[in-house]
């Protein structure tokens, strides 16, 4: 440890740090929870959950389901899609596979940006400007990733267990349902929150996709609110932002642990 | 490595390859999707009318027009600015600093910092962009708590500095990132080497510098392109907060692209911007993958 003296340097340093990254959300909590917020900081003169209220009934309530749709629907679909790939992967000495492996590493790279012209004119030319399409563009755009990531889970599965199941007569779906899932569920969970996530907070796709404001979901929904001109209602929107930010926030603080590995750099091993 | 003998997956390779297919399938859409952005780049594809019908291919119109007219030049500047403040000097150095700052202090401290931190990053981008909206607004939080008690007349930052504020807004959402991963770095370096420093007399200043950052060069690399891809593409938040204004100054590549082909329905002229952002990206990814291949 270092003398007192620079370490409270430090330690106020810090403070004022987490002062200014939290003020932001002083301002959110203190609206919300206001029923005659103003958008103002202000020590709320009476505390309701008359706005939350506001952000769960209505539009507001139609765009938390199709959020929650958009999210739980992208990311089992890339579980199931990834898992019934990544084992097969992981597993055979399928000619190209390395090939194909850091084909996956660059098309991680790939911004949606750079698609979005042809995604757009796909799902406009198969019906699909709607919430099934934006799924299953979210799946696609994941999949390089989700691939990797399950590779990388079952990878660490010893074969030599599936090996013993073999022999007592196990066959490949047992083995898959009864030893491989199980052995990776912690990755499997990790993949299944991160699509969700990523789901959640997706802005650009539903922007393009969703053509009426029924399909809205909370992210578009929060934009189109804030964007109006005129009298913003601050108490509303700050509401509808812990709304939609808990479930985001949440998962993370749920599987902090296993999070992080999702996070680095996932790389190709032979 | 593997046994190739393994009976349960040579008697159902049949199952094991539809596995694989819809994975497959969807990749191949992707590469597909690529290359049809680069066709798109060719042709005069408008979003509504006749054009979005009857399309016609135009040769390297699009591409003469990214670099002729007034636009597309000025967007990649703005991008580079943006990446460069956002990305480079604020994420990634304020990462590294507080990683650096926090290993020395109690671990009450560090856990409140930490959360602070990452609730920025956690918040979706929308809602970022709303609080930062608010916040700078001009009866927002800033003018409320420190320009107007300090007697100035209030300021509406998203008109009048908006690049900086969105800058700001960005750093102050994916600071985390980059702090996450130095804070792992770090972890990796052993102790016994900043021991050995400490003993041969070296400062705090000269064991970061000296010991420490030499050593975690390849995670400094890795998070610098890293977060340079993604700023570079970023487009939520600056599009929730100024839509690229006002007048064109926090048009990055992203919004720029979205501006083109969907509300002004240019999408061949759009794919073409695209196709200059793939270049881009492409080529950094390249970088990025040779520095996977390095063996650490």
């Amino acid at each position: 440890m270092e003398s007192t003296g620079p370490s409270r340097t430090t330690a106020i340093a810090l403070a004022f740090m987490a002062v200014i990254w939290i003020s932001p959300f002083s301002w959110l909590f203190l609206n919300a929870f206001n029923p005659l917020s103003t958008g103002q900081l202000e020590i709320p003169r009476a505390v309701g959950l008359d706005n939350f209220a506001l952000a769960v009934s209505g539009n507001a309530g139609r765009q938390f389901i199709n959020s929650m749709l958009i999210a739980a629907g992208t990311a089992t679909l890339s579980v199931i899609v990834g898992i019934s790939a990544a084992y097969p992967l992981s597993r055979l000495r399928i000619p190209g596979r390395n090939a194909f492996l850091w084909t996956l590493v660059l098309l991680r790279m790939l911004p949606s940006a750079g698609v979005l012209v042809p995604l757009y004119f796909a799902a406009q030319r198969s019906g699909l400007l709607n919430q099934l399409g934006v799924i299953i563009a979210l799946t696609v755009l994941n999949l390089p990733f989700t691939l990797l990531l399950l590779k990388n889970f079952f990878d660490t599965v010893p074969i030599e267990l599936e090996e013993a199941a073999y022999v007592e007569g196990a066959s490949l779906l047992q083995i898959i349902t009864k030893i491989v899932l199980p052995m990776s569920r912690a990755g499997i969970a990790v993949v299944w929150f991160y699509s969700f996530t990523g789901a959640w907070n997706e802005f650009l796709l539903p922007l393009i996709f969703a053509r009426v404001q029924d399909a809205f979901p909370m992210s578009v929904g929060l934009y189109a609110a804030f964007g109006q001109q005129g009298a913003i209602n601050y108490g509303f929107l700050t509401a509808f932002s812990i709304i939609y930010a808990a479930p985001a926030v949440g998962v993370y603080f749920l599987l902090r642990r296993n999070m992080n590995t999702g996070f680095a750099g996932v790389g190709v091993k032979g | 490595m593997k046994n190739q003998a393994n009976p349960w997956l040579t008697s159902n390779l049949f199952v094991l390859g539809l596995g694989l297919l819809p994975a497959a399938i969807l990749i191949g859409a992707l590469l597909y999707f690529t290359a049809w952005a680069f066709a798109f780049s060719f042709t005069d594809l408008a979003l509504v009318g006749r054009k979005s019908v009857e399309w016609s291919w135009v040769g390297l119109q699009n591409f003469e027009r990214l670099f002729t007219r007034r636009g597309f030049l000025e967007s990649l500047w703005t991008t580079v600015i943006f990446v460069f403040f956002s990305a480079i000097v604020g994420q990634s150095v304020l990462g590294f600093l507080l990683a650096a700052l926090l290993r020395g202090t109690q671990s009450s401290i560090r856990s409140v910092v930490e959360v602070c931190i990452m609730l920025g990053w956690l918040l979706p981008d929308i809602v970022a962009a709303f609080l930062w909206s608010a916040t700078t607004s001009q009866t927002g939080l800033i003018n409320q708590l420190i320009i107007v008690p300090l007697g100035f007349p209030p300021i509406n930052f998203i008109n009048e500095y908006a690049l900086p504020i969105v800058t700001i807004a960005n750093i102050w959402k994916g600071t985390a990132w980059s702090y996450l991963l130095f804070s792992a770095a770090l972890d990796s370096v052993s102790r016994e080497v900043v021991e050995a420093a400490k003993v041969d007399g070296a400062t705090p200043f000269q064991r970061i510098w000296l010991v420490q950052l030499p050593i975690i060069r390849p995670h400094i690399a890795t998070n610098m392109l890293f977060i340079t891809i993604w700023t570079f593409t970023y487009f939520p938040l600056i599009f929730a907060m100024t839509g690229g204004g006002p007048g064109g100054q926090t048009q990055v590549l992203a919004v720029f692209l979205y501006n083109q082909s969907f509300s002004r329905g240019n999408l061949g002229f759009g794919s073409a911007i695209s196709v200059a952002m793939l270049l881009i990206v492409g080529l950094l990814s390249l970088v990025y993958l040779r520095m996977l291949r390095e063996p650490k």
